[in-house]
């Protein structure tokens, strides 16, 4: 029986007078990954950025319901949104290094939550590269600017900076939509890999990608959740027909 | 026929346009070309004919050294003060554009740029001079670093708000607080304008002379060392010798000039270089 990391109870978001989330209930399970497809505009990038309170830095936001994770609700007042975000890390549809070193990028996470001692830093930075199977490329020139790597580097870089600090659930909100083929197909076996250990949230254009990487699947439509299953049932044997429309194709 | 004679009036319309433009844009600059050509002019001779002791000796010996420390001094002096402060505005304003104060921040700096700066060293005489009961490097210092501050502020603010949103999000998602993200990613992104910024600021306060007629005091037969005694600088000196009747004074006056305009050449000109080629985010 898998353990539901997160799950979301009847969350519902307003963008000023607009609501963009309607009653979302979903179960995000332990060292799976779930998929969140949809249209453009239908919701599924603000509910990944419900997940690690992202935006609570976004004026005129409204949030009702709950969002649990390992059964506390992150909404609450106690709750250290700092310390969330460690818990829960994030990566995002363009490459975001810092201009800084590919050592400095990787290493800011740990450093900022106090870790200062140049051996450890070291580990954790050369074990990170490693699980974002980039260190083999950067190895000899860690002090280079991050800036100057390709686009599917930069990618794995961040992700490498995301899992430093050693998040319990990864978030990525389209990571491969500025990326080749190639690059993407990295990150893919990247995310698979990475599930072994961590629970990922995926948001996907990319229907091909949803089928081939998820374990489960969620489909969102004008900021409702029509369908969620495992990734199989979705793909193979959709109960509602707006999610047949859309993942045949025949949508809009 | 009449295809081809509106083709020719295009043409020669065009090429009126492009002669207005070039002319007006000649006129434009031609004062400045001709202020820089008037202090070589002038000013090289006196410069080449008294030579080191131009730049090392004292009034007397027929130099201007003690003008030229009491301007690098009065300069680092009113950046230490006001580039903390000045950057923390900049900051407050990015950080809070939409808050009371954070408006009233950037209009505040705004109005600051364009503030008359002789009614700075007025207020800073009030504030500094009288009570001490004398001029000094401190006082003059102060009224610099108020007229450096919104300048170093608002290409702060300037300079963060243009670091694409992704990066200040990218901070929060590692787990940052409000202040690493300013202090540790946007400033770094920033880099580039915040540094023109100061660059700015510094070489605005450098040439200024207005602030320093009731603060610095002037400085000439030796060389300043006490923060809280009276010192001089080169726009402040040319100032004096200007008011002079003796031609002499007029000469020393244009070397003084030609010094600072190699002093500012020397450093801008490569900064500004250097700051171009750095890394397109």
């Amino acid at each position: 029986m898998t353990k539901v990391k997160m799950e979301t109870k009847n969350l519902n978001l307003w963008y000023g007078e607009k609501q963009a989330l309607f009653d979302i209930n979903l179960p995000i399970y332990e060292k799976k990954i779930t998929a969140l497809i949809g249209p453009s505009g239908c919701g599924k990038s603000t509910f990944l950025r419900c997940l690690n309170r992202l935006n609570d830095l976004i004026a005129n936001v409204r949030i009702e319901g709950e969002v649990l994770l390992d059964g506390k609700n992150i909404y609450d007042k106690d709750v250290d949104v700092y310390e969330l975000r460690k818990r829960v890390g994030m990566v995002f549809q363009k490459p975001n290094p810092f201009a800084m070193s590919i050592y400095d990028n990787v290493a800011f996470g740990p450093r900022i939550h106090g870790i200062k001692d140049k051996k450890e830093l070291d580990k954790i930075v050369e074990w990170a590269l490693k699980k974002a199977a980039l260190w083999d490329e950067v190895k000899d020139e860690l002090h280079k600017n991050a800036l100057s790597l390709s686009g599917g580097q930069q990618q794995r870089l961040c992700i490498a900076r995301a899992i430093a600090v050693k998040p319990e659930v990864l978030l990525m909100d389209e990571p491969t939509s500025a990326l080749d083929p190639i690059s993407t197909l990295k990150i893919e076996e990247l995310m698979v890999e990475l599930a072994k250990d961590y629970t990922i949230v995926v948001v996907t254009h990319n229907m091909q990608q949803a089928s081939r990487v998820s374990d489960y699947t969620a489909f969102f439509l004008m900021g409702k959740l029509i369908e969620f299953g495992e990734t199989e049932q979705i793909f193979l044997n959709p109960q509602k027909k707006e999610t047949d429309d859309y993942i045949s194709g025949r949508f809009g | 026929m009449s295809h081809t004679k509106h083709k020719t009036i295009r043409m020669i319309k065009d090429k009126i346009f492009l002669i207005v433009v070039g002319t007006l844009t000649l006129l434009a600059i031609l004062p400045l070309f001709h202020i820089i050509l008037s202090i070589f002019e002038k000013g090289l001779p006196i410069v080449m004919e008294r030579g080191l002791t131009f730049i090392t000796g004292t009034l007397s010996e027929g130099g201007i050294g003690p003008a030229i420390v009491g301007t690098l001094m009065l300069t680092i002096m009113a950046t230490l003060i006001g580039l903390p402060l000045a950057f923390l505005a900049g900051a407050y304003a990015y950080e809070f554009p939409d808050s009371f104060i954070g408006r009233g921040t950037k209009m505040l700096l705004q109005i600051m740029l364009e503030f008359p700066t002789i009614l700075v060293g007025t207020f800073i005489m009030g504030l500094l001079v009288i009570p001490m009961g004398s001029f000094s490097a401190l006082a003059g210092a102060l009224s610099l670093a108020l007229i450096l501050t919104p300048y170093v502020a608002v290409y702060t603010e300037e300079a963060m708000a243009e670091v694409p949103r992704i990066y200040k999000e990218g901070g929060y998602a590692l787990g940052c607080t409000r202040a690493q993200v300013i202090f540790k990613v946007i400033t770094k992104m920033a880099k580039k304008g915040i540094l023109t910024g100061i660059l700015i600021g510094m070489a605005k306060v450098a040439g200024e002379t207005a602030p320093l007629l009731f603060t610095a005091g002037g400085l000439y037969e030796v060389y300043p060392t006490d923060p809280l005694q009276p010192i001089g600088a080169i726009p402040l000196l040319i100032y004096t010798l200007v008011q002079s009747p003796s031609p002499q004074d007029h000469q020393m006056a244009w070397g003084a000039a030609l010094i600072m305009l190699l002093i500012f050449l020397s450093i801008f000109v490569p900064i500004r270089y250097a700051l171009k080629d750095d890394i397109k985010l």
